[in-house]
């Protein structure tokens, strides 16, 4: 990454406004995961909505970004690390909408929740991981605007804390589901959720990544340890 | 059937040589007390577009200029070092620089078409290089050129016409013509398009893309979007050195020098 002025300053007014739309979508983003554990934790129906409401500003800002990243690429025929800067732009503004898709699907799943008996503990280690997720993300933003591989690189690695929480969820939830049936409904929406979140991370371990080609111009090899070993265990095991 | 999708990838690839047409070794150039090229080491590839882009003054011209002599004709210069083509020395004393440039053809920045009409303009290279023993052959070479320059459907019908009543753009394309009816093996241009509008230099680029299947095509540009269009390999030079060459797509994606980045990103001059 160059730091560099460009010699047509317009240009460089164009790539400020793609980052800081960016950056303004992630804090979208970032406030999304964490509204949403708490709505879950303190089972507030009214936090779970405006979470779901929210979610359209957070398309509609893909939207923009999207089209200021054709309109930079369709006037200023970027090169260099300004072409990998447009590409990854529109890329991790896709993961961040899908990231905000799930935070809204927590909103969803929190209302249906509420009507629910409460499972002892759920909410606070749902809103535990979601926080590990929202300091990924936090964290990989950082390393964003800062052009910072080293930086994007551990967070690729930590993704394997958040894994390795859903498979400690996963299996609390299949004891509660055995030990009283009546838990099963509640159990599938806290599952789906605990599921979700770690989608989350795999959305911003690929941001990680964008980054990561960004700055260097080559994508880091697929050497990450991979925490969740739920497809691998048999259900039915010692649990 | 085949996948039409393979087709179209294999295309592009399948004209790709990696046979080295120029070998050029620690070249050097000065014109008086100014070294305007310094240590030049660099393959050019047989049926490949070659770009060399750089600032003014870097020494692209001057360097394309080496590669048939061009610079023989100016007093001040002085070259060393080595330019092969076809593993032959071209400033070895037995090579004769006419000849030369009858094998490393040259278009210009400014469509110079001589004053005469459009057939004698292509034939004459061909006749004082004795290319054609009567005038049924001189006419087979006229019209294959005229075709291979991709202007013969616009002007078959008044080959008498004078060179000059042409538009800039067929000028430069009856220019590539010209070059090319001597049946030379390498194509030198000197910022060919630099005269022309949009639509007559999308001409002369399609023109370029056809004549790489024939010949080595080196070309000189100010346009870096003209350098990714035309060109598979590209030459970034700066203040007399050779920085980087390469691939075009790394080159204007993830160029390894940070003087290359700079320059085709914009951000020096």
């Amino acid at each position: 990454m160059s730091d560099k002025a460009h010699i047509a300053s317009a240009f460089d007014r164009d790539l400020e406004t793609i980052q800081a739309l960016i950056m303004k979508m992630g804090g979208l983003v970032e406030a999304a995961i964490m509204d949403a554990a708490r709505s879950l934790e303190n089972r507030d129906e009214d936090l779970a909505d405006q979470v779901r409401r929210n979610d359209k500003l957070i398309d509609a800002m893909e939207e923009e970004i999207n089209a200021e990243a054709v309109r930079v690429i369709a006037l200023r025929a970027p090169m260099g690390s300004d072409l990998r800067l447009v590409l990854s732009v529109i890329k991790i503004s896709a993961n961040l909408e899908r990231v905000g898709d799930y935070a809204k699907n927590m909103g969803k799943r929190t209302s249906a929740l509420v009507q629910m008996e409460q499972i002892e503990g759920a909410g606070g280690a749902l809103r535990r991981m979601s926080k590990a997720v929202e300091q990924m993300l936090r964290d990989v933003l950082d390393a964003y605007i800062q052009g910072d591989a080293a930086l994007a690189e551990d967070v690729r690695q930590r993704d394997a804390d958040v894994d390795q929480m859903y498979t400690a969820l996963f299996r609390q939830f299949v004891t509660y589901m055995i030990e009283d049936p009546r838990n099963i409904t509640s159990c599938m929406h806290l599952h789906f959720i605990a599921k979700n979140i770690e989608r989350m991370g795999d959305h911003v371990t690929s941001i990680a990544e964008q980054v990561v080609f960004m700055v260097t111009g080559e994508l880091p090899d697929e050497d990450r340890s991979k925490g969740d070993r739920t497809s691998y265990d048999r259900l039915t095991g010692d649990l | 059937m085949n996948d039409p999708r393979q087709i179209s990838a294999q295309t592009e690839k399948a004209l790709d040589s990696n046979d080295i047409k120029i070998r050029a070794r620690d070249v050097q150039v000065y014109y008086g007390d100014n070294h305007a090229i310094k240590d030049v080491d660099v393959d050019i590839l047989d049926k490949t577009v070659t770009a060399f882009i750089g600032p003014s003054g870097c020494g692209k011209s001057t360097f394309l200029r080496c590669i048939n002599r061009m610079n023989d004709t100016i007093d001040i210069a002085r070259i060393e070092g080595e330019i092969l083509l076809d593993g032959q020395d071209i400033y070895d004393p037995s090579i004769d620089p006419v000849q030369l440039r009858a094998k490393v053809g040259m278009v210009f920045q400014k469509p110079n078409p001589f004053p005469k009409s459009i057939y004698d303009n292509i034939a004459y290279g061909p006749r004082i290089h004795g290319l054609a023993r009567n005038r049924a052959e001189l006419d087979e070479i006229v019209e294959k050129s005229l075709r291979r320059g991709a202007i013969w459907d616009e002007v078959k019908d008044r080959l008498d016409a004078p060179g000059t009543s042409l538009s800039g753009g067929q000028q430069q394309r009856l220019c590539i013509a010209r070059a090319v009816a001597t049946e030379p093996e390498v194509l030198l241009m000197d910022e060919p398009c630099s005269a022309l509008d949009p639509i007559a230099t999308a001409q002369v680029e399609e023109l370029i893309d056809e004549l790489r299947a024939r010949y080595s095509v080196v070309i000189v540009t100010h346009s870096m979007q003209q350098a990714a269009r035309v060109s598979q390999r590209t030459a970034f030079f700066h203040l007399g050195n050779l920085v980087e060459y390469g691939l075009t797509s790394d080159i204007f994606t993830n160029p390894r020098d940070s003087r290359t980045e700079s320059y085709i990103t914009g951000r020096i001059g």
